[in-house]
């Protein structure tokens, strides 16, 4: 028996049951979960992984031509795909960066409140606990052509209505609100959960000095609040990478004239429909993994630079 | 700046934390709020900052009514407990920071700061986050910090708490030079009663929010106006005998002879407390006067500290060490008109000849 296992008997007397009984332990307690991960999370990646570089690859089958960077070729020449990153990265750069700065008022507000404090964590946790699908019948009554509620306020002022749902350039605008509203609540938690850390005593002796509201704000609370900013920015970058649920709520396709179509939707697509093209899906993933790689290692970099 | 407060009075509902306190501090003083914890001495400084609004009473900086200005407003400088450095700040730009907020041009407002880091002497750390300091270091940018903007009056809560015993009295004497160099007027927070006279021209001593004595520092030891005052200050404590007061003599309950103390204006058998520094009690050789029973002895310094059996009580006195006595030895205890106070048993208030 090794020193280590002698030293970490759990205070009773080394033996050779004790460590084969501890394994039997360890085994009933990780195994279910080790086995859903492995079963749903390492497989499919690794099976994806190399799925990606089988040239003519066939699912029913299980047959291909040969190993190859074919699909990698053909995705990154893909004119779909590239207008699927495009579309996915400008959903990122507007819907990440707007919402963060809403959560980042909303959650110093909060923080700031006495008053109707259970009134409003109420209010801003409600998106989080209604299903997306819900919020979408919403949204859809909202913007309705016929009968939405914007609609008609906008009929009743003597304008003429917007057709919200079925024109790419309002279609993409509504994607936008949807993304921003669904994201709010959970960057408000952890940016309010960030505000709780900082000691409040910073903002006294800012008083004592002189700083006024917004002094504290931009030279006490956005400095102390960066490594929560910082996290929440990279989690939600990559949660916006991953876009697709929210469309095909909104539009059951890609948006009305295909204008939605996302990365994930590329993938979605090239995995069924009449002619599924596999190592495309999975080539594309590849692609897709890697760009959310760079981001959580920026958010490493990110998370040591703010460490104070 | 001279500091008066009047009539000054906070209540956090029901509990009283000052109560009707009046003082006056004079300008470039150094001054110690002194007291145990609970005595509203802190409560007493963030009044002062303008931190916690008053309940009842006055402040006024010269002849300024401030009791209802805000912090910045009365251009006071404060030192937390834990300092409070902004902890994503270099040294420079924590010590730079209240003059950004003043909106004073960067390159004046690096230089004003450079000059109050050397002052404190934390000139060679500028570039360091507050986090790799030590904790004097970090109570010196905090210094600086509050000095830079040129405060009339500073104030420094708890100072020297948070380091350790050595660094404590580095940074007391510190804190007295610095004093000093930049002349203001400056209050400060401590229970420790050695802390605030080894430092400070003048002590208010605080009990359960009322002011027990506000006086030079010399005079509280010399001159305390009650039993706490005199039983608060001194190392080791004053002597405390309890007895009658009977035709300018003390009859103490403990033991058999009477004291003859002089005449006071206390009525005939009034219960009284004969209290005496340990320096004011005289041992002699055994003789015609009251004997007791060396118990303890112990050296310190060129004096010997003496514990005497005085009944079912003691008796602390000092003693040059050559004319020491030793453990178990008889001798004749008699007190120094200096350094000892008859004090109401019941309300511990001062009699006087």
């Amino acid at each position: 028996m090794s020193k280590k296992t002698k030293r970490y008997n759990g205070g009773r007397d080394p033996d050779e049951k004790f460590e084969t009984s501890m394994i039997g332990k360890i085994a009933l307690f990780l195994g279910p979960f080790m086995l859903g991960i492995v079963i749903f999370t390492i497989y499919p990646f690794i099976n994806a992984f190399l799925m990606s570089f089988k040239e003519n690859f066939s699912i029913l089958r299980n047959t291909f031509s040969g190993w190859g960077l074919a699909n990698y070729r053909k995705v990154l020449n893909d004119p779909i795909f590239l207008s699927g990153l495009k579309t996915t990265i400008k959903y990122v750069v507007i819907v990440v960066p707007i919402s963060l700065i809403i959560s980042i008022v909303i959650a110093v507000l909060l923080n700031n409140t006495r008053r109707f404090k259970a009134i409003l964590q109420t209010a801003y946790f409600m998106p989080l606990v209604t299903s997306t699908a819900a919020i979408s019948l919403v949204f859809r009554f909202i913007f309705a052509n016929e009968g939405g509620l914007i609609n008609k306020i906008i009929t009743t002022l003597g304008q003429t209505q917007i057709n919200f749902l079925g024109t790419n350039r309002w279609s993409e605008f509504v994607l936008y609100i949807f993304g921003i509203w669904n994201i709010l609540p959970f960057t408000i938690i952890l940016l309010l959960a960030g505000l709780q850390n900082i000691d409040p005593q910073y903002y006294t002796a800012a008083k004592v000095d002189g700083a006024k509201t917004l002094d504290i704000f931009t030279n006490i609370t956005v400095p102390l609040l960066s490594p929560t900013i910082a996290l929440v920015a990279i989690v939600n970058s990559i949660s916006a990478f991953k876009v697709f649920d929210y469309v095909f709520q909104l539009y059951n396709k890609p948006g009305p004239g295909y204008n939605l179509y996302t990365i994930i939707y590329y993938i979605y697509e090239k995995f069924g429909g009449t002619k599924p093209q596999y190592g495309h899906a999975a080539a594309a993933s590849i692609v897709l993994f890697f760009i959310i790689a760079v981001f959580t290692l920026l958010q490493r970099v990110l998370q040591k630079k703010t460490n104070y | 700046m001279e500091v008066r407060i009047e009539d000054l009075v906070k209540r956090f509902d029901d509990v009283v934390a000052v109560n009707k306190v009046n003082a006056t501090f004079e300008s470039g003083k150094l001054i110690a709020l002194l007291g145990p914890s609970g005595c509203g001495k802190s409560t007493m400084l963030n009044m002062l900052s303008g931190i916690m609004p008053v309940t009842e009473g006055k402040i006024y900086f010269d002849d300024r009514d401030v009791t209802m200005l805000s912090p910045d407003k009365r251009e006071v400088g404060l030192v937390f407990q834990n300092y409070a450095l902004y902890p994503h700040m270099s040294v420079l730009e924590n010590i730079c920071f209240p003059l950004k907020i003043k909106r004073v041009p960067k390159a004046e407002r690096i230089e004003k700061a450079k000059e109050y880091a050397r002052m404190v002497h934390i000139d060679d750390y500028l570039d360091r986050l507050p986090k790799e300091l030590s904790g004097g270091q970090q109570q010196r940018v905090a210094i600086a910090r509050a000095l830079v903007k040129r405060p009339k009056l500073l104030l420094l809560d708890e100072p020297l708490s948070n380091l350790d015993a050595k660094l404590r009295v580095e940074m007391r004497e510190e804190i007295r030079r610095i004093q000093r160099e930049s002349g203001v007027t400056t209050v400060f927070v401590t229970h420790d009663q050695e802390e605030a006279t080894s430092i400070s021209d003048y002590i208010m001593l605080m009990k359960l929010g009322v002011k027990q004595q506000f006086a030079k520092t010399r005079n509280l030891y010399n001159d305390p106006a009650n039993l706490f005052v005199a039983d608060f200050i001194g190392n080791p404590t004053i002597n405390q005998l309890h007895g009658i007061y009977e035709k300018g003599n003390f009859r103490p309950d403990a033991y058999e002879n009477a004291i003859p103390i002089g005449r006071y204006q206390i009525e005939d058998g009034s219960r009284v407390v004969f209290a005496s520094r340990p320096e004011s009690v005289i041992v002699e050789k055994k003789n015609g006067k009251t004997v007791m029973e060396v118990e303890e002895t112990y050296v310190s310094g060129k004096d010997t500290l003496c514990v005497l059996k005085a009944g079912d009580g003691r008796l602390r006195a000092y003693v040059d060490n050559d004319s020491a006595p030793q453990e178990k030895d008889l001798v004749s205890v008699s007190f120094r008109d200096r350094g000892v106070f008859v004090f109401n048993e019941e309300s511990g208030e001062r009699y006087y000849e």
